[in-house]
């Protein structure tokens, strides 16, 4: 369904509706073509890429939770050089806005990436990735520390020629500082939250669930989290931001955006009910209605007046 | 080994749901809608209950099934909250199924002589293979193990349908006691050599399994079981490692069922 009312403007970014899809839960775009038409969403965050490819973690990688899951896959990714070669060519035809989510071991490798996606023209804006909790060098190193991520993003901004997006941590102890640098060094969204770091025991080994210990907590059971960040980061920059935290209802969307977002990423519902991109998308306008909203980009912070 | 790519939702409304004792299941649905095509050692991935908790959908191997997918049973064992919620569900019930999913056991070119190694709800995807895939020259030996005989599930029904079945128990109350390895050591020791050994339970018996066999130089496929997000390649959740390579491949799409050679179980 084509419907102006649900259209978004994230920056330079036209959405045709705020319902995209999360890094890590959504592959390289069409593993869930199979299900429905992935352009009737808003978009889409690829896996992480990182210059070379990357096996990822031991199994166990996931454990479910109380209304969630912990998850340590440790960004196992196919790598930039196949991605340009065999996924991008597979998109052409893709209707959707195509975020491409990336991460580095050095300042100097997110510069370089960076670079070489500004290239390709399906790609409709970058996401970086300084938040992963699973692996030790890149992701969490740049995001956990002010200074680090104003550096990365600095760096990336000079060889991004497409919108940049950084995805920030909610492990940490303020996370307004860390989307202030952002703004400052020139970043054009943001995207609130990465998983929270957690972890599970079995009781009957005695041992640790997941072979990384301690892995990345998603689904409902963050959603509170969540939306209390998107509410703080939307107090603090001005630029636009993708809620993500646990959404899985069109009820949940508009919450996000209320309290700030101007798009939200959906993440591990994914799992749950491959059809729940198309689903929220397709329900959005009877909830619209239901509130008295005629277009969705009146609720944006609606809930701050 | 190809991936399947028919995979889709199918609401299914259940039709039995019989208690097989010592907390095992047998759950048979009817896809509401038109079905999907099944093959055996497929799997499907149920959402228990249309809730947030319990969160994950739970991957089920097919057990038995019509081959057109209009019928599906399920041998379960209650482990935890989202099998106890199934083990209860009366018939009419509607549950929540994605898939089918998953490359399946095939009966490689040329191989006449099968033997199945299975322990507990490992016999469940033999169900399937031996009642779907008959043919005048196929030759089934099931050996199943289980802690006791009242856990045997289904040995009179493979016997019904022309299948040799060999059991062992643990506490010895039926058929060779100890480990169903040691029924099948004792069965190659007499000579006896299958084209290939399929093996489905408990992964330190299918380690075994798969090492008896390349002992032997006798093919094995092994059925793996994983923790899964998704069921469909997008959770990267279930991998497996290669043999011999750092790298994981999915037991969703890959598997679940490999060339025991080629992975490490």
């Amino acid at each position: 369904m084509s419907d102006k009312n649900l259209e978004v403007r994230f920056g330079e970014l036209r959405l045709k509706n705020p319902v995209v899809t999360a890094s890590g839960t959504f592959g390289y775009g069409l593993t869930y073509s199979k299900f429905y038409d992935v352009s009737t969403l808003g978009g889409f965050v690829t896996k992480g890429l990182s210059l070379k490819p990357k096996a990822g973690n031991k199994p166990p990688r996931i454990c479910e939770t109380a209304a969630g899951m912990l998850n340590a896959i440790g960004l196992q990714n196919i790598g930039l050089d196949k991605f340009i070669s065999q996924k991008i060519p597979a998109l052409k035809g893709v209707d959707t806005a195509i975020i491409v989510n990336f991460f580095g071991n050095t300042v100097e490798e997110y510069a370089e990436i960076s670079a070489r996606l500004s290239e390709i023209p399906q790609v409709s804006a970058l996401e970086m990735n300084i938040s992963c909790p699973n692996v030790k060098e890149g992701g969490i190193a740049f995001g956990s520390d002010v200074r680090a991520t104003s550096k990365v993003v600095s760096a990336c901004r000079k060889t991004s020629k497409k919108p940049l997006i950084v995805k920030l941590s909610p492990n940490v102890t303020d996370i307004t500082e860390f989307a202030r640098a952002c703004e400052a060094e020139g970043a054009d969204g943001l995207s609130v939250i990465n998983t929270l770091v957690g972890m599970a025991i079995d009781i009957n080994k005695r041992r640790p669930v997941l072979s990384n210990i301690t892995g990345g907590l998603s689904g409902p059971a963050i959603k509170p989290v969540a939306l209390r960040m998107v509410w703080q980061c939307y107090k603090t920059v001005k630029i636009p931001i993708f809620g993500i935290g646990g959404i899985s209802s069109p009820e949940d969307v508009i919450e996000f955006m209320m309290a700030g977002a101007t798009a939200v990423q959906i993440g591990s519902m994914n799992f749950v009910d491959p059809h729940i991109g198309k689903r929220i998308a397709d329900t959005l306008p009877s909830v619209l209605d239901r509130i008295g909203e005629s277009h969705i980009s009146g609720i944006i912070g609606a809930a701050h007046s | 080994m190809s991936e399947n790519h028919s995979a889709l939702a199918m609401d299914c409304v259940v039709i039995a749901n019989e208690p097989l004792g010592d907390g095992h299941f047998h759950l048979v649905a009817e896809p509401v809608v038109k079905p999907v095509a099944v093959a055996p050692g497929q799997f499907v991935m149920i959402r228990v209950a249309n809730m947030l908790d319990p969160f994950l959908r739970r991957p089920m191997s097919v057990a038995d099934f019509a081959p057109d997918g209009s019928r599906i049973g399920f041998v379960i064992k209650e482990v935890g909250k989202g099998t106890r919620i199934l083990s209860i569900l009366s018939p009419g019930a509607k549950i929540d199924v994605v898939g089918p999913f998953g490359t399946g056991f095939a009966i490689p070119d040329g191989a006449k002589k099968v033997w199945m190694v299975a322990g507990g709800t490992g016999v469940a995807p033999f169900l399937g293979l031996t009642e779907n895939i008959k043919r005048a020259d196929l030759d089934y030996t099931l050996l199943m193990g289980a802690r006791s005989a009242s856990q045997l599930f289904y040995a009179a029904r493979f016997r019904d349908n022309g299948v040799n079945v060999i059991t062992a128990t643990e506490d010895g109350s039926d058929g060779v006691k100890g480990f169903v390895t040691s029924a099948l050591s004792a069965e190659l020791e007499k000579g006896m050599k299958p084209d290939v050994i399929f093996t489905c339970g408990p992964s330190p018996m299918m380690r075994a399994v798969a090492e008896i066999a390349e002992d032997a130089g006798i093919v094995c496929h092994a059925s793996l079981e994983s923790y899964m997000a998704c069921g469909f390649g997008a959770c990267l959740g279930c991998v497996v490692k290669k043999r011999g390579a750092e790298q994981y491949v999915t037991v969703c799409r890959t598997g679940p069922v490999f060339n025991a050679l080629e992975i490490e179980i």
